[in-house]
């Protein structure tokens, strides 16, 4: 069997590991057309502000690679898919498949705003080659311009304020960290920021006009008017699913590739599709884009093993994260801005944290955990075994334990049972 | 592989598996150093849950597919294919918490970079179990007794 995997990140490498537990012999090419072996997207905060070295920001040694015989392609850019062939173009080569996966992700989203895109000073924040660029702009006189407050937008501007002179961000929300916090939960971490890292947020604003002094943006005019000088500008809007490989040889594309969520095979039996350019079905059954590292993972290995015979299914999906900024611990997952009258929560918030627990029913859908994570992933699983919860008391004042399920169950998981 | 088990029904709730697995743990190996005078202060890894009526000390479970490693953003969490026991390699680690948020058992907690247990064997079995005063704590191969 031959397999080719499109991208070397969460849902790529995931998917070619898999492939390689259930196949012992078949071969695995992975082409990336980034320079790098499979890396830690979120570490490159980390690497920003130099807790993480390059060095360890990889998640395998190249060793493990070798030893699987799992060959990586680096720095290949995927040209086409040709589905009657069964075949993909690289540059010139091209290279035969019997079962493809496209893991492509996602891509950042450039606003036009007066041609940033060719200013050299304006950059984006998603993978390591444009962090580097960024590591070497940024110095202690820097002013840096964030737009966007989502996670990506966040986390640069985190790790910028520990080299800067100035950090400010610009949001169009009202909020900061929508995909992830409540509102109540957004204005809490903001205050935190606020405090703590020396950020400037304008929210409910955007930035209308970019001013340039040669290849260079000098500053950027806000909605309101205001201006803000900038040495450094970090376009954070938002990303958009990468599908142009999908679109391009036709397969089925609504926003994202689509799937089957339980074998993640998209409209093309011998070609599947997992992560950030993939549709997942949330747990209130809508169909959407849940970039994020775990739900990636989880579906990389379900396209691995159902790629290559073997019986690992996709289980539900539903966002899941975990982030800290400045020390301030947050961990969230499951539907966290859920509406209508059939969702029903509970929180319980003080000065140095907030928990909020969302509820359908008997069953536990969503948690908004910040500086009181402990033990998250009993939540987790709750959510995930659809566990009734109706005999298990006020959950919202107790840590979360194995002793919060009855006998019968807590001795299950005790062996280590799940489910 | 071998690993520890509680047993609900002879936990006392006295936590001295806590303690003595935060000695284990220390620099200094001494009871009263570690939990006087060291800086970072130790931590257990298993943990006491429930109350004089029942309760069980859990630690880590070493999944054969674990979520904590599938989950890791950061490749620091692996589990050794030889031995089993899943670990985090601290150097790589970054203390997100993706791997606690997901453990469905509640067995990893988080300092500077995740802490959880790793079947310490210097005293020939894990000290929790070792010094457990009840018998409530015992390490064995899977399915080799009722836990």
């Amino acid at each position: 069997m031959k397999y080719i995997v499109i991208g070397a990140s969460a849902a790529g490498l995931a998917c070619a590991e898999e492939i390689r537990k259930t196949d012992k012999d078949g071969s695995i090419k992975v082409f990336t057309n980034e320079e790098y072996l499979p890396y830690s997207r979120p570490s490159i905060s980390y690497y920003l502000k130099g807790v993480v070295k390059e060095s360890n920001i990889y998640l395998r040694k190249p060793s493990d690679y070798a030893s699987r015989n799992i060959e990586i392609i680096t720095g290949s850019c995927v040209n086409s898919i040709d589905r009657e062939k069964k075949e993909i173009k690289v540059g010139r080569k091209t290279f035969d498949y019997d079962k493809l996966c496209i893991a492509t992700g996602s891509y950042p989203f450039i606003p036009e705003m007066g041609n940033v895109r060719s200013k050299e000073n304006a950059l984006t924040f998603l993978d390591l080659a444009a962090v580097k660029k960024v590591k070497a702009k940024a110095g202690k006189n820097t002013r840096a311009v964030v737009i966007g407050a989502g996670l990506i937008g966040m986390k640069a501007a985190e790790g910028l304020s520990k080299i800067c002179k100035s950090v400010e961000v610009v949001e169009l929300a009202p909020r900061i960290l929508p995909s992830i916090l409540d509102e109540k939960a957004s204005e809490f971490v903001k205050k935190y920021i606020e405090e703590k890292g020396n950020i400037i947020f304008h929210l409910g604003n955007t930035v209308v006009k970019t001013k340039s002094k040669g290849k260079r943006v000098s500053s950027v005019i806000l909605k309101n008017g205001e201006e803000l000088d900038c040495d450094l500008l970090i376009l954070a809007v938002g990303v958009r699913p990468d599908v142009k490989l999908a679109e391009k040889a036709g397969l089925e594309v609504n926003r994202g590739i689509v799937t089957n969520p339980e074998t993640m095979q998209t409209s093309d039996k011998d070609i599947y599709a997992a992560g950030d350019c993939a549709l997942s079905t949330d747990i209130d059954k809508s169909k959407k884009i849940i970039a994020l590292w775990v739900n990636a993972v989880k579906q990389g290995k379900t396209a691995g093993s159902q790629m290559a015979g073997g019986n690992e299914k996709g289980g539900i999906t539903y966002a899941i994260n975990a982030i800290d900024f400045y020390g301030l611990r947050i961990a969230t997952a499951g539907l966290i801005n859920a509406e209508g009258s059939q969702y029903k929560d509970m929180v319980k918030s003080d000065k140095g944290s907030y928990k909020r627990l969302i509820f359908e029913g008997n069953h536990l859908v969503g948690f908004v955990l910040i500086n009181s994570s402990e033990n998250a992933g009993i939540y987790t699983s709750m959510i995930e075994n659809k566990d009734d919860i109706s005999r298990m008391g006020k959950m919202i004042d107790e840590t979360a334990s194995l002793f919060l399920f009855d006998k019968k169950t807590r001795e299950k998981r005790l062996k280590g049972e799940v489910g | 592989m071998k690993k520890v088990y509680a047993k609900e029904e002879l936990c006392l709730n006295c936590r001295l598996c806590e303690v003595h697995c935060k000695t284990a743990h220390s620099r200094s190996k001494d009871i009263i150093k570690a939990y006087k005078y060291e800086d970072p202060v130790p931590v257990s890894r298993i943990s006491v849950y429930g109350d004089n009526l029942g309760s069980a000390a859990v630690s880590c479970r070493h999944c054969d597919h674990p979520k904590c490693v599938e989950a890791c953003i950061t490749g620091a969490m692996r589990k050794d294919p030889k031995t089993g026991i899943v670990s985090v390699n601290e150097s790589k680690c970054i203390g997100c918490m993706t791997c606690l948020t997901v453990c469905p058992f509640g067995c990893i907690k988080i300092e500077k970079t995740a802490i959880k247990c790793d079947l310490c064997q210097e005293d020939g079995e894990p000290a929790c179990v070792k010094n457990c005063p009840n018998g409530a704590l015992v390490y064995l191969e899977m399915g080799g007794g009722k836990a």
